[in-house]
C-alpha cells in the first residue's frame, strides 16, 4: 500500500451531513431564570406530535436517519397518553430546588428520644423507604417506554425518580442516625401499592401514583413536620413534602390535559379513581387509616408517646379528613369533580367515617 | 450589626425581609430555588401580597380583600399569632417547634394556608414552595421587626 492510498487522499471528502439539519437559524434567548427547557421551545423544535413514529431514540426535531433499526419499545406513542401542560416548567424547577439528604439537614440537632418515640419513628421510616422504593421503580420504568419525542414529560419523571431516591436514603439514614434502626417492613409494597406498578396504562399508573398515592403521602409528608421532635426531622419532612407536592402536580396536570383532550378515555379514568379511592384511601392501604402499623406509629408521634395515643389518634383523624379534602379538590381541579357530585364517589361517606 | 427597623405588618417590614431574601444565595439553594407563586398575607384584617418570580421575591403590597382573588393561597392569622411566630423567629433566628409554617397549618384548627378559589393545584403551591416561604419568614430575624 503506497503512501497516498494510505491517507485516503484518493476520496472526496463527503461533508452530506452537513445538509442534513433541522430547521437551522435558531436563537434560543435565556430569560430571567436562565435558559430553560421553556425558552427553547422554538420553531418546530416546539412541536411535539400528536402520534409519535420515532422508535430509533431520535432527538425531536433532528433529521430522521433512513433506514436506522428501532432501538426502543416505546409503547407511549400518544401524545394525550402522557402530555401535560407544563412539564419544562415542573422540570426546571425540579433541578433548580434540589437538595442533600447528607448536608442540608441538621443532623446534629437529633437527640436522644424516648424508646416507645423512637420506634414510631423508626417505623414510619420504614414504612417510607419501602414507600419511596415504589415511586421511585414505577416512573423509571414508564420512562423506557416513552417516545423520546414526549423528552418534557420523560424529564419529569427522571427528576421524579432522583427526588424518590432521596426520599429513600434520607429515611433509612434517619432511622439509623439515633439508636434505633429499620423496623419490620409493613408490606406496602403489596396491596395498592405495589398495584401501581400493575398499570398497563402511563395514564392508569400516573391516577394511582400521582394523584392518589403521592397525593396522600404528601398529607403524611406534612404531618411529620408538625410531629418532629428536633430541626432535622422538621427538614427531612418539609423538603419530602416540597419534592412530593410538585409529583402532584405532574398527576393533576396530566389529568387535566386528558380531561380536555381525550374525552373518550374518561370513563377509564373515573374507573381508575373508583379503584383508588377504594384502595389507598380506605383504611387498610392508607398510613394514616386506622389500626396499622403506621397509623399507630403516627398516633404515638403526634401525642407525644404511648401514654398519650388516643390523642395523637384524634389528631391524626383530623389531619386524614383534611387528607381526603385535598385529594377530592385535586381531583376536581383535574377536572373529574363531578364524580363528588353525581354519587358516583364514595369519598363523602369516607369521610363520614373518618369523622365517626 | 445595624438592622433594618420595621412595623409589623407594613409593606416597609415586607420589603426589608424581602431585601434580605433577595440578596442571600443561601436561601436560594437547600431544596429552596426558583419559586413563582403569589402569596397573600392576612394579618388580622391587613392584607399584602407578595409575589415570588423565579429566585426573589419581587414586590410586596398592602391589597384589599378582592385582591384575594390573585393570589394562589394566602397565610391568615391573628396579629399576636403572627407575633408569635416572630418572636420565635427573632430568638432563635429561624422558626423552631411549633412555629414553622407547615407546622401551624396543620396544628391550628383553622389552618393557616387559605385560598379564595378553592383550586387546590393552587393551593398546593404552599406545599411545593415551603422551604423558600420558610427561608423568607426566617429572614426576619435579621431586621429589627416592632409591633
Amino acid at each position: 500500500m503506497d503512501q497516498e492510498t494510505h491517507n485516503g487522499a484518493e476520496f472526496d471528502l463527503d461533508l452530506g451531513w452537513m445538509e442534513k439539519q433541522g430547521e437551522w437559524g435558531t436563537h434560543a434567548e435565556p430569560s430571567k431564570n436562565g435558559l430553560t427547557l421553556a425558552d427553547i421551545q422554538v420553531g418546530s423544535y416546539a412541536e411535539a406530535p400528536e402520534e409519535s413514529r420515532n422508535l430509533s431514540g431520535r432527538p425531536r426535531g433532528a433529521v430522521p436517519r433512513p433506514g436506522s433499526m428501532p432501538i426502543g419499545n416505546y409503547t407511549v406513542r400518544t401524545k394525550s397518553e402522557i402530555w401535560l401542560e407544563n412539564a419544562s416548567f415542573l422540570y426546571e424547577e425540579a433541578l433548580q430546588r434540589q437538595w442533600s439528604s447528607a448536608t442540608d439537614i441538621p443532623w446534629d440537632t437529633i437527640e436522644p428520644l424516648p424508646d416507645d418515640v423512637e420506634q414510631a419513628q423508626c417505623q414510619m421510616a420504614t414504612f417510607l423507604t419501602e414507600v419511596e422504593f415504589v415511586a421511585g421503580d414505577v416512573p423509571s420504568r414508564w420512562v423506557s417506554k416513552t417516545s423520546p419525542d414526549f423528552y418534557e414529560a420523560r424529564n419529569v419523571l427522571m427528576a421524579q425518580v432522583m427526588d424518590e431516591s432521596r426520599h429513600m436514603d434520607v429515611f433509612r439514614k434517619r432511622a439509623l442516625a439515633n439508636g434505633g434502626g429499620l423496623m419490620r417492613a409493613t408490606g406496602a409494597t403489596a396491596g395498592f401499592v405495589g398495584g401501581i406498578d400493575l398499570a398497563r396504562d402511563f395514564t392508569e399508573m400516573s391516577s394511582r401514583l400521582h394523584l392518589s398515592g403521592e397525593g396522600a403521602v404528601l398529607t403524611i409528608f406534612r404531618m411529620g413536620e408538625l410531629m418532629a421532635y428536633n430541626d432535622a426531622e422538621k427538614a427531612i419532612y418539609r423538603l419530602c413534602a416540597q419534592d412530593e407536592a410538585r409529583h402532584v402536580a405532574f398527576g393533576v396536570m396530566h389529568m387535566r390535559y386528558m380531561a380536555a383532550n381525550a374525552p373518550e378515555r374518561r370513563e377509564e379514568i373515573e374507573s381508575y379513581l373508583d379503584e383508588a379511592e377504594a384502595g389507598m384511601l380506605t383504611d387498610a392501604a392508607n398510613p394514616a387509616g386506622q389500626l396499622n402499623q403506621t397509623s399507630e406509629s403516627l398516633s404515638i408521634m403526634l401525642g407525644g408517646g404511648r401514654k398519650y395515643f388516643d390523642e395523637g389518634f384524634r389528631k391524626l383523624v383530623s389531619i386524614r379528613k383534611r387528607q381526603l379534602q385535598e385529594y377530592q379538590k385535586r381531583v376536581t381541579s383535574a377536572g373529574f369533580g363531578d364524580r363528588f357530585k353525581n354519587g358516583r364517589s364514595r369519598l363523602g361517606q369516607m369521610m363520614a367515617n373518618v369523622a365517626n | 450589626m445595624n438592622r433594618f427597623l420595621a412595623k409589623f405588618p407594613s409593606v416597609a417590614w415586607f420589603d426589608a425581609v424581602r431585601d434580605v431574601y433577595n440578596k442571600d444565595d443561601a436561601m436560594h439553594g437547600a431544596g429552596s430555588g426558583t419559586c413563582n407563586c403569589v402569596v397573600g398575607v392576612q394579618v388580622g384584617r391587613e392584607l399584602f401580597q407578595l409575589t415570588f418570580e423565579g429566585f426573589e421575591c419581587s414586590r410586596a403590597e398592602k391589597i384589599t380583600k378582592s385582591k384575594l382573588d390573585d393570589c394562589d393561597f394566602y397565610l391568615h392569622m391573628t396579629a399576636k399569632d403572627w407575633r408569635s411566630m416572630l418572636q420565635n423567629i427573632q430568638e432563635h433566628g429561624h422558626a423552631t417547634d411549633n412555629f414553622t409554617l407547615n407546622t401551624l397549618d396543620l396544628g391550628r384548627v383553622e389552618g393557616l394556608s387559605a385560598s379564595t378559589h378553592n383550586d387546590q393545584y393552587r393551593e398546593d403551591l404552599f406545599f411545593r414552595y415551603n422551604q423558600t416561604l420558610q427561608f423568607f419568614f426566617d429572614g426576619s430575624a435579621r431586621i429589627k421587626t416592632t409591633f
